[in-house]
């Protein structure tokens, strides 16, 4: 271990949880450990990466609009080239709450100058609505996974080996143990589903935050989607068709309930046979909104909930940690404290894939 | 073409111990006519036609083996998909007339009279569906119950079986193959050990007398959870093979699944003519089936010794036997020595490639001794015999939640926890010797029902004498010009990169990049040797073998709970979103001051020229009963403007919104504004 102190350990796997990693060091200064896995080129992915969501709230879409840009000049430049791709999602929905979520969003994301036109029946098939939102993007974890990590070991950033331990404590505080050596840590973030459930004790579990058992199913080449990314709001499942025209699907439920449920969703038309599963849980926030912030103010930072979008908050989040977010993502990330009143809540949202 | 040109004489101990060579039959697939005897399954009459190729993948030619063949179906039923059957597990019987159910490559009719490739079926490998098995999205009848079910019916499987009636249970034995028996013969006998044929016919003759035991063959089961399993299965109707699936329900389930073959890495691994040693010593033994009469050998495994010496008693050619250990000892190799066969150690299969203007293949070895790698002179065959060693068929025990681990010393997955009323018997388990399996079959369902266990003992032969089995050898990846190096030989055609040396510096921007591998986006199953193979390749961790061979399962869905009744409460207003994005906002019935219907979502402001969502001071939320109502910062007969795409239009405040309210009234007599 070159380092003896950190300011930051951020513990997740996620582009997101690398990209706060990568920011905090270069843009801020801060002497950062990451403790992570690189995994994306081979386990299943328990989420996507896409700069839009089913996003209702004005204060979300002003700030994420600066942060998809900022993203698209960050990549780049650290040498992410061919990472991310520009597609057209479609969000749709069958049930009537989940189209009117969907005019809510459409109204929101047309007020915000960003293209959005409705997808009837014939595309989507009965009984369903749809809004495809133009010109999103869509980031390739397992190019940019490796991407990122030449880019963290080019920054120094310390990546916790196999043999190093940590241990986390109540005051959000860490130390990273190599051998006899060991390195202070200012302060832990939890930047994944897997790190809070691996890491936050249940003593101090938030009542905002709620596990959910989670299923991933790709399935092998089928015909192709009305769109090549696809969420429904109905259960909050995310579809994702690959070149190779398996789709890789996401959403709540045991695998093969999740799989009936894909199978009634698809319909016969897209008759498909799974080519991988995965069972796992995630964290869903009561009120569908992010939760950030430090745990009764004193504990580990954690990041939650930001949905599809994540990645694209990493510049925000990370001056945010670095105390020096602007007055508008102060007043976002105060208002999204994982601490927060949850009923009624203020800052809810339309349920995410 | 030949009546049976693949077939082998008789007189030796791969005469084909499953045909009757005095009753032969005939049958037609894709309208050509196949000669084979009684006993023969479709696939191995094809074989013994000489047909060896599947079709062609790329331009390349892929092998048609038994786990690579195609779907069948009648075909006067060739489009009900009830009707398809595996060529494998279905018994050929005289005067049927099947169909491939697989694309077929789209040839005119100048290549189909130039290249009249008779040792083909033809298909297109390349389609997405090319060997589809239809019968993995039927849902299973209900099929026979009992308190155990025994999966794999080798001599571990028969074992586990006689155990489970020894303690009282009613037993269902399902084989995949068309008989009980397994593959104990190919690995002969260690001293003082009845023959395997004797231990076969001992258990299969047991089995058989015990009416607490349902045997099925030709069963194969495809989707397995804790306690349940749905298996697909050919019997026999009046002698007409029909397929059904079944689902089966048991407290106690035994996986004798046994131990498959890994396919080495090498350019041309899936040529037609390239055969693992076990299905090579299956089709002989049993049917009979040596295409051609010389044969190269390349092992890791000291048994495939054993095929050679049986092969060189029926007239076949051994020209080599290559092994990838470098100095192997085996009682085997010593056999084959004194038969005069030439062995070379420390060497592996560098590539293999179709020899010039025949049907024949050229052999590259390749030593590789201590680092040091070197291709020796070419070899030309008929036949490649090439064994990887063996991998514990853990296939459904990860279907059905079952862990397992990689382990470096000896190469391959083995299994760790079990799922739920789930056990492993026999070389699944990882057992090496015959009386190991035995052994673990009886304890396998001790374990089951919480009986007193004894240890199993795998007592294997001082490795001075029995040098260990290698890890399956990898070739020189394929260049641009070579044959593609699969990572296995099933229904998978997950390749290794072709290596393609740039002739530029590799930091411009236009030089030629490495191919990247990602197995997360392969959109298809990966078998476990395909994983293993990735793992002695380098691109998947060995600490995340066993995760990756637990997600990339084939699973097919059994256990499908109903699905639940749409939400038809009524829906809460505001929705939860919008709560506190306008403060003090209140709930108003609102009319806009010309005829229109008002669309949810559409933003309210103040001042009719402002369009920045954020001064935006409500939104209408719903429209009920025609009337629209809206989220907004104000008083009743207040004016706004109304944000619609293209246009702005001038609303007014009616009333404020109470639930069960009479809109209409609010409105002044007409609840719509039309």
């Amino acid at each position: 271990m070159s380092l003896k102190n950190a300011d930051f350990v951020i513990i997740g796997s996620t582009p997101l949880a690398r990209l706060v990693a990568g920011l905090l060091a270069s843009v801020h200064g801060k002497a950062v450990v990451f403790a992570g896995e690189s995994h994306a080129g081979y386990h299943l992915p328990r989420g996507m990466d896409l700069s839009v969501a089913p996003i209702t709230r004005p204060e979300t879409w002003d700030l994420l609009k600066p942060l998809v840009a900022e993203m698209l000049k960050l990549l780049p430049r650290i040498g992410a080239r061919g990472s991310w791709s520009r597609v057209d999602p479609v969000l749709f929905a069958e049930a009537a709450a989940g189209k009117e979520a969907l005019a809510h969003i459409r109204h929101m994301a047309l007020a915000f100058r960003h293209g959005a036109e409705p997808v009837g029946e014939k595309a989507l098939g009965p009984r369903r609505e749809g809004v495809i939102l133009r010109d999103a993007i869509l980031l390739h974890r397992p190019r940019l996974e490796a991407a990122l990590d030449h880019w963290l070991d080019k920054l120094e950033v310390h990546r916790m080996a196999p043999v190093e331990t940590l241990t986390m404590h109540p005051d959000g505080s860490a130390e990273l143990h190599s051998g006899d050596q060991r390195m202070a840590i200012t302060q832990t973030v939890l930047a994944d589903d897997t790190a809070l459930l691996h890491h936050l004790p249940i003593a101090q579990w938030p009542s905002l935050l709620q596990r959910q058992v989670t299923s991933t199913i790709v399935t092998e080449p089928t015909k192709p989607l009305a769109a090549p990314v696809m969420l429904q709001l109905d259960a909050g499942l995310a579809l994702a068709q690959q070149p190779g025209r398996g789709i890789t699907a996401i959403g709540a439920g045991r695998i093969d309930p999740f799989a009936a449920r894909l199978g009634v969703l698809l319909g016969r038309a897209h008759d498909f046979r799974q080519a991988g599963q995965l069972q796992y849980e995630r964290i869903a926030t009561s009120d569908s909104a992010p939760a950030v912030g430090r745990l009764g103010a004193t504990g580990p930072d954690v990041l939650a909930g930001l949905g599809p979008t994540g990645a694209f908050f990493a510049p925000a989040i990370a001056r945010w940690l670095s105390g020096v977010a602007n007055p508008a993502e102060n007043a976002w990330f105060g208002a999204r404290l994982v601490d927060r009143q949850i009923a009624p809540s203020l800052v809810a949202e339309v349920t995410s894939p | 073409m030949k009546l049976h040109s693949a077939r082998l004489g008789t007189g030796h101990l791969l005469s084909g111990s499953a045909i009757d060579r005095s009753r032969p039959i005939q049958f037609r697939l894709d309208r050509r006519v196949i000669h084979g005897f009684a006993g023969d399954t479709v696939l191995s009459a094809v074989l013994a036609s000489g047909i060896d190729t599947a079709g062609h993948r790329d331009g390349q030619p892929i092998a048609l083996t038994s786990r690579h063949a195609p779907s069948i179906a009648p075909s006067v039923q060739a489009k009900d998909p009830h009707a398809a059957l595996p060529m494998e597990r279905t018994q050929a019987h005289d005067g049927a007339d099947y169909v491939t159910l697989a694309p077929r490559l789209k040839r005119n009719l100048p290549t189909r009279l130039l290249k009249r490739d008779s040792h083909s079926l033809h298909l297109d490998l390349g389609a997405s569906d090319a060997l589809t098995r239809p019968w993995l999205g039927r849902p299973g009848d209900p099929g026979p119950t009992g308190d155990l079910v025994v999966i794999g019916g080798g001599v571990a499987g028969m074992s586990a079986a006689l155990a489970g009636t020894k303690n009282g249970l009613r037993v269902l034995l399902l084989e995949a193959s068309t008989r009980l028996g397994g593959h104990a013969r190919l690995f002969g006998t260690m001293e003082g050990e009845e023959t395997p044929d004797a231990a076969i016919t001992r258990l299969t003759q047991a089995v058989a007398a015990s009416s607490k035991i349902t045997t099925l063959t030709s069963a194969e089961v495809f989707a397995l959870r804790p306690g349940k399993l749905r298996l697909h299965q050919v019997e026999l109707l009046d002698g007409v093979p029909r397929g059904r699936v079944l689902d089966v329900t048991a407290p106690h389930i035994i996986l004798a699944t046994g131990a498959f073959e890994r396919l080495p890495v090498f350019s041309g691994n899936r040529m037609p003519g390239v055969i693992g040693s076990l299905e090579a010593f299956d089709l002989a033994q049993l049917y009979g089936i040596w295409p051609g009469q010389s044969a190269v050998l390349a092992t890791s495994s000291s048994p495939a010794y054993r095929l050679a010496l049986m092969a060189r008693d029926a007239g076949i050619t051994l020209q080599r036997i290559l092994d990838s250990r470098p100095q192997p000892q085996s009682r085997f190799i010593e056999f084959a020595k004194a038969y005069g066969i030439t062995q070379a150690a420390g060497t592996i299969t560098g590539s293999v490639a179709p020899a010039p203007k025949t049907r024949r293949l050229t052999v590259t070895p390749q030593l590789a001794l201590d680092g040091f790698s070197s291709a020796e002179t070419s070899i030309e065959t008929d036949r490649l015999i090439a064994s990887g060693g063996w991998q514990p068929d853990l296939t459904l025990w990860h279907m059905a939640g079952g862990e397992s681990l990689w382990k470096a010393a000896s190469a391959r997955l083995e299994p760790t926890t079990a799922p739920p009323g789930i056990a492993l018997a026999g070389s699944a388990a990882g057992w090496l010797t015959r009386a190991a399996c035995l052994a673990s079959g009886t304890q396998a369902v001790q374990h089951r029902l919480g009986k007193e266990t004894k240890p199993v003992v795998d007592t294997l032969i001082d490795p001075l004498y029995e040098t260990p089995d290698a890890a399956a050898p990898i070739g020189t990846p394929p260049d641009e010009t070579s044959q593609p190096a699969y990572l296995d030989g099933g229904r998978g055609y997950l390749a290794r990169p072709r290596h393609l040396p740039s002739r530029w510096p590799n930091w411009l921007p236009f030089a030629t990049r490495p191919e990247v591998w990602s197995l997360a986006d392969t959109p298809h199953p990966l078998d476990i040797a395909e994983i293993a193979a990735g793992v002695q390749l380098g691109i998947l961790p060995a600490t995340s073998a066993g995760i990756v061979a637990q997600e990339r399962v084939a699973m097919v869905g059994v256990d499908v709970e109903e699905l639940a009744p749409p939400d038809k409460s009524p829906l809460p207003l505001p929705p939860p979103y919008l709560l506190g994005r306008y403060a003090n906002a209140s709930l108003f019935v609102v009319a806009p001051s010309e005829q229109r219907l008002l669309s949810p979502g559409s933003l309210i402001h103040i001042d009719p020229d402002s369009a920045d969502p954020l001064n935006a001071i409500g939104v209408v939320v719903r429209i009920m009963d025609g009337a629209a109502i809206a989220l907004v910062i104000g008083t009743t007969g207040q004016t706004a403007s109304l944000r619609e795409p293209g246009r702005v239009i001038p609303i007014r405040l009616v009333a404020a919104y109470s639930e069960g309210m009479d809109l209409a009234a609010a409105l002044g007599g007409s609840a719509s504004p039309l």
